[in-house]
């Protein structure tokens, strides 16, 4: 890395942050209660991200016998013919002291044979206890070690280990429920659990009917909750907002949502799915307000970003290869719960709908906020403050400011969630919101 | 990269593996972005490695790593064999692929200008062409967010098999992306994203002209947001764009023909199929509705002349006149359906491994021109194109809102209308399709699937067409 380091810097670079990760990944797949494949990685993969002049260029750089130094020379050559960029920005000036995050690394994760296939058929086994016919799903683990050192003195590692499943139960082939266990290490691990929750789910939601268009009070499951925070988290990084694509422009330190509502990024969360003692520019992670009762506290920052908005770092710098290079990306999402019991939300409601999970959110307009999404998964009547009947066939089709502000209730137990719908570890409870716009297909 | 995926192959099959394959993908490319007239970091991709499968006693596994030095080859070889035996007395439905020809072959969409060779000064000048004919006095509309974003590739795979298969394909690919946000005071905002792509070389940018393809998109925003009126509701005749066309084609048709989820193996990610086994040549649209998909368009952002199985590629015709015909199979659901594989199983890179995917789909075209389908309506509305749209992961339940979209008065083209929402089950849909255009158009596209994610190109595409007594409005 200091080889690396060296060279870009002789090639008169102002301003150079080298990356490295070595990664080992499994994941075992399942449907129709069988496995279906097994997968394993294993990576070393550098990354460059340079800066001069405001100018800014990255490779990611995964073919181990290229030359690093001629790709920086590439990337370099690249600068030389861009404007100079619209802001001077400096990398964060090390050296940082990092904290290791406790409850982030389990060597027993480290090993290839960590027992996928074994929580595979834990989970299994539970769903089809509760009533689901056919269980699929996914079940990954992995470790890491990821290594920052850049020209401003910054120089740092950091490693970790994770496992996790995703558990969908079928009842039938249109009754389904969703479970999830997330975790840094075994002992937090629960695929049982996950399992439990798809089956029973699935079990409930046997016999849906249509439901109906119309105004309803939704209580949110935390599956889809945890996809709309992970939504606001994005409109809330500066890299959105400079963009034009996020529906918290021009609203700093104004009111997007219930004064009940309060969302924090925090990376370096002990046992925190996604925790990271340093960003990809070397500084340290911590935690940041991004709503703070209601209030719209921080955009998420890069150096570029920080400097731009003048603002105060943030430690969510990321490196993606593709389109961006070097963005501000949330960690861990963290909803601060309410004091009241999932039933107490439903009987708040009275009457209206809880809807478990939803996929394929998608925006007519990312500044208005404007969206809709399915609803997926169980989906149940509320009546007189009490679960009653499933429905199918809907779709929550709102404003995300609007659903923000009108969050009428949190419950005091809260799920970590990321599957593939939901990228960003979030920490999310039962949410009850007023009048949710909800649609439905004309057959 | 053929020593490697032999050592590969060869060091699995002394491992233990009954059946191996070794794919090894090297992608270079870069993507250039402008944001409000300034780069965004100019990046690089540089991407080489080897993926490796294996089926041990009907267990499938899959390795890949990015060091293709023989002991790491080796040890992924290894690896892939011991983790599908562990996984094996969980499989009560053992993985096993349909007899396929064995092919000795090389392949590669053709390019007149390598991109790579292309300057990324001469790259940069094509985004500051399109942004300085997106002025205010161009276009009549102020653009407050103008994302502009160029995107080119070389993809260079080598594949072998266990039962002889020796292929090498190239394929180079290019992406012309805007987001454009139009405002106007006292109407707000309105967005458009558009991709154009094709699996060809630089010569493609050249015939695009992507400052004349801006120019439009934003003076349709600016009429858009001047003009746009509260759409129609209730149930009335819409003729949809090439654009609408392409993506029920794809979200409606394409994915839920796919074999896999058919079969349940994407139950807990992309979802499963209202489409069942019992429901080949069962009739869902109108006898109008016939949609293929074919990897094999020359030009096109999905094109392959051979999946990542080794399958030599062909059309597929997915609904024939109305009736559910061929299915999207590679070789591992071709044996459970009793079929041959029809070549789609395409993987994005050498970490990915192979799944069932779409090339380009489309609706075939007929033979009228839009002005004919409009002029038998006496109201309804035109979609050309749109911006928000989803479906329900069974492919029954979907929903279109119009970005660029007019009113059809007494056969004609009439008033802009904002965001008229088209949701509908698939059924419904394709049975009310009463005549298809003649005249084609594509669109770029990258498709999500897979566990992890494989964004995959693809077109979309088709000729407008017409449907009858649909209700409008979400």
């Amino acid at each position: 890395m200091n080889r690396i380091l060296s060279a870009c810097k002789r090639l008169g670079v102002e301003s150079v942050v080298v990356g490295f990760t070595k990664s080992r990944d499994q994941m075992v797949r399942f449907s129709n209660n069988s496995v279906t494949v097994v997968n394993s990685w294993q990576n070393e993969v550098p990354t460059v991200y340079l800066a001069s002049d405001g100018k800014r260029a990255a490779c990611r750089i995964e073919e181990q016998d290229v030359e690093i130094e001629s790709v920086a020379r590439e990337l370099v050559d690249s600068m030389r013919v861009m404007p100079r960029g619209d802001v001077d920005f400096n990398l964060p000036k090390g050296p940082f002291t990092y904290q290791e995050i406790e409850g982030i690394y389990d060597k027993r994760l480290t090993e290839i044979d960590t027992g996928l296939v074994d929580a595979a058929e834990t989970a299994i086994n539970s769903a089809r206890k509760e009533g689901a016919e056919r269980v699929s799903g996914v079940v990954t683990s992995g470790s890491w070690e990821h290594f920052v050192l850049t020209s401003a003195g910054a120089e740092g590692s950091s490693k970790g280990t994770g496992i996790e499943i995703t558990v969908r139960g079928f009842a039938t082939s249109d009754a389904t429920g969703q479970g999830i266990s997330i975790a840094t290490n075994l002992n937090r691990f629960h695929p049982a659990e996950a399992g439990s929750m798809a089956g029973t789910i699935a079990r409930k939601a046997r016999g849906g009917t249509a439901g109906t268009p119309g105004k309803f009070n939704v209580v949110f499951g935390p599956a889809i909750f945890a996809d709309l925070v992970d939504r606001a988290a994005d409109s809330a990084s500066a890299y959105s907002v400079d963009l034009g694509l996020s529906f918290f422009q021009d609203r700093l330190r104004k009111k997007v949502a219930s004064e009940r509502f309060t969302l924090l990024d925090n990376g370096s969360l002990p046992n925190g799915p996604g925790s990271i003692a340093l960003d990809d520019e070397g500084f340290p992670t911590g935690e940041t307000l991004l709503i703070g009762k209601g209030i719209l506290e921080n955009y998420l920052h890069t150096s570029y970003t920080a400097a731009k908005h003048k603002a105060q770092l943030t430690g969510s710098a990321q490196f993606e290869g593709g389109v961006a290079g070097m963005v501000p990306t949330p960690r861990n999402l963290i909803v601060e719960p309410g004091e009241e019991q999932f039933e107490e939300l439903l009987d708040r409601a009275q009457s209206g709908l809880y809807i478990t999970n939803n996929w394929y959110t998608r925006f007519q307009n990312y500044q208005i906020g404007d969206f809709s999404t399915i609803c997926r998964d169980g989906v149940f009547e509320i009546r007189n403050g009490k679960l009653g009947n499933p429905v199918k066939g809907l779709r929550v089709s709102d404003n995300m400011i609007r659903i923000l502000q009108s969050i009428e209730m949190l419950s005091k137990e809260r799920q970590w969630i990321r599957w593939w719908e939901v990228p960003t570890p979030t920490l999310t409870p039962y949410v009850l919101v007023r009048d949710v716009g909800i649609t439905t297909a004309n057959k | 990269m053929e020593d490697e995926t032999r050592l590969a192959v060869e060091h699995a099959l002394k491992s233990g593996a009954n059946y191996a394959e070794a794919r090894a993908q090297r992608d270079v490319g870069h993507t250039l972005t402008l944001n409000n007239g300034v780069p965004e970091p100019v990046t690089a991709t540089r991407r080489l490695g080897i993926g490796i499968r294996v089926i041990v006693d009907g267990s499938m596994g899959f390795a890949s790593t990015n060091s293709l030095e023989s002991s790491q080859i080796r040890n992924s070889a290894e690896t892939a064999v011991k983790i599908a035996k562990a996984a094996a007395r969980l499989i009560s439905t053992p993985s096993k692929l349909a007899p396929e020809k064995s092919w000795e072959d090389k392949w590669e969409a053709k390019m007149k200008i390598d991109t790579q060779k292309v300057s990324i000064e001469e790259k940069l000048n094509v985004l500051y062409s399109i942004e300085k004919a997106l002025s205010p006095e161009n276009v009549k509309v102020s653009l407050p967010s103008r994302i502009l974003l160029l995107d080119d590739e070389l993809a260079e795979k080598f594949y072998l098999n266990s039962e002889g298969s020796r292929i090498r394909g190239i394929v180079p690919r290019i992406s012309v992306f805007f987001i454009l946000t139009g405002e106007e005071k006292g109407k707000g905002t309105i967005q458009r994203m558009r991709h154009e792509a094709q699996s060809r070389g630089w010569e493609a940018v050249k015939e695009l002209d992507p400052p004349a393809i801006a120019i439009e998109e934003a003076s349709m925003l600016g009429k858009m947001l001047r003009e746009g009126k509260q759409p129609p509701s209730g149930e009335i005749d819409l003729v949809l764009g090439s654009e609408v066309t392409g993506i029920i084609c794809h979200e409606s048709c394409g994915h839920p023909q796919e074999a896999d989820r058919i079969l349940g193996r994407e139950g807990a990610q992309a979802g499963e199929s209202y489409v069942t086994r019992e429901m080949m040549g069962e009739r869902i649209g109108s006898e109008h509705v016939t949609i293929i998909d074919d990897p094999t368009l020359q030009n096109s952002y999905g094109f392959y002349m051979y999946d990542d199985e080794g399958v030599k590629a062909k059309p597929r015709t997915l609904i024939k006149n109305g009736i559910i015909s061929d299915l999207l199979h590679n070789r591992e659901t071709a044996a459970e359906f009793g079929v041959s594989s029809n070549a789609s199983a395409r993987s994005v890179a050498y970490d990915r491994e192979p799944i069932i995917r779409m090339g380009n789909t489309f609706m075939k075209p007929e033979d009228h021109t839009l002005n004919e389908l409009v002029e038998d309506i006496n109201f309804g509305v035109y979609m050309k194109s749109f911006m928000e749209w989803n479906i329900d992961d069974r492919r029954y339940n979907q929903r279109y809102v119009g970005l660029e979209a007019y009113t059809i008065e007494n056969g004609k083209i009439g008033t802009p209308v904002r965001n008229p929402i088209l949701e509908v089950t698939t059924p419904r849909l394709y049975a009310s399709v009463d005549a298809v255009g003649k005249e084609m158009e594509y669109s770029g596209a990258t498709c999500g699937k897979g566990d992890p994610q494989q964004g995959a190109p693809v077109w979309t595409g088709g000729p407008p067409i017409r449907i009858r007594k649909i209700r409008l409005g979400g």
